[in-house]
């Protein structure tokens, strides 16, 4: 197996094969993986935010839904993948606290980027084909370029593979 | 401008004071509760950038367990009070009158939680009482809630609210040490101003 990249908080990595990508403990942030079966090239980013609206600058694409998809779509074909043949999967957006009230609202951030992400990815037309999104844990998360075995982890719950 | 950014030594010592004797009172309330000696850090104000927060207060897949509380008025913020999973059991167990052995590892786990839980809350209570103190604003707070994950999944609240309006997060840290057990058993306790609500502060602290 490839030494794990490791994709942190709103980085964005593509690679050809072989590749193993690996994001630790997301919460209410998303891991999505989106690859391309025939030629073994894949992509993973690591989001934080649904929307890129409010913000003044965007020094990472990878922070925000809105931006990363695309970015990480373009990257993809511009390794040579035609656009038709990619997929993706996808994991996170959970909200670790619950409270009652309006203060949950600020908490809700997973779910907004659940749903930013879908979106974004109906937009690029990029057929999601796998994910575990929602809930109270966090999870970590595997892709590995030669099964496309996206790994997903959450503590007290064991493993799962989709 | 990033505002978070743009706050010099002056605000970061006003911030960093705020956490000192917010610290100190929530120690002390601490110390009452379990009838030991608790020791406290002296508090870190830092402004750390967003994307570095998982992994800098440890490894980002150690199990811990967290108890937050929020405040929402003249100031809001959240408060953490996070303690690596295996040390949170024997702070739970310190104010438990029962004997856990024999339960079901579910019951315990919830005992553990509701014990966790109200130490949480007095210790951010107190937190916050100095803090009300010092600037005379009422901070009503909510109920504790209680997370037991990774560290990384549970400081990604940091990030992303910190992350909405910048680069940086400001965050004020200490570490809490009971003294007098066989083990080492310290937890850390960490404010997450909403950045909109820093402004308000200093200007009430009569340093912006």
């Amino acid at each position: 197996m490839p030494q794990p990249v490791h994709v942190g908080m709103a980085d964005l990595v593509v690679s050809k094969h072989p590749a193993h990508l690996v994001t630790l403990g997301l919460g209410s942030c998303i891991g999505l993986v989106i690859y391309d079966q025939l030629s073994k090239t894949v992509g993973m980013v690591h989001i934080m935010l649904p929307d890129s609206r409010e913000a003044k600058d965007i020094p990472k694409p990878g922070k925000f839904a809105d931006t990363a998809v695309p970015l990480l779509v373009g990257e993809l074909i511009r390794l040579g993948v035609n656009r038709s043949q990619l997929r993706a999967k996808m994991a996170g957006g959970a909200q670790m606290f619950s409270m009652p009230g309006k203060t949950s609202a600020i908490f809700a951030v997973g779910a907004r980027n659940v749903e930013a992400t879908l979106k974004m990815l109906a937009t690029e037309n990029v057929r999601l084909v796998a994910q575990d999104t929602g809930g109270s844990k966090g999870r970590s998360v595997e892709f590995d370029s030669d099964t496309m075995k996206f790994t997903v982890k959450t503590l007290g719950s064991g493993t799962k593979e989709l | 401008m990033d505002p978070v950014s743009g706050f010099t030594s002056i605000h970061m010592d006003a911030i960093k004071e705020v956490g000192n004797i917010g610290t100190g009172n929530a120690a002390t309330a601490l110390s009452r509760l379990l009838g030991r000696v608790v020791e406290m850090d002296v508090p870190v104000a830092e402004l750390v950038p967003i994307y570095d927060i998982p992994a800098r207060y440890g490894s980002p897949e150690t199990p811990v367990c967290a108890v937050l509380v929020r405040t929402d008025g003249n100031f809001s913020c959240s408060l953490i009070f996070m303690i690596e999973e295996d040390k949170a059991e024997t702070l739970a167990d310190l104010i438990s009158p029962l004997d856990l052995s024999g339960m079901d590892e579910e019951t315990q786990r919830q005992i553990r939680d509701s014990a966790l839980s109200e130490q949480g809350n007095i210790i951010l209570g107190a937190f916050l009482n100095a803090l009300s103190v010092i600037t005379g604003w009422v901070l009503p707070t909510t109920a504790p809630a209680v997370a037991r994950d990774m560290l990384g999944s549970i400081m990604d609240l940091a990030a992303s609210m910190f992350g909405v309006i910048g680069e940086s997060a400001l965050l004020v840290r200490t570490n809490l040490t009971v003294k007098g057990l066989d083990k080492e058993l310290g937890g850390t306790l960490i404010m997450i101003p909403d950045p909109g609500s820093l402004e308000a502060l200093l200007s009430k602290l009569g340093v912006l």
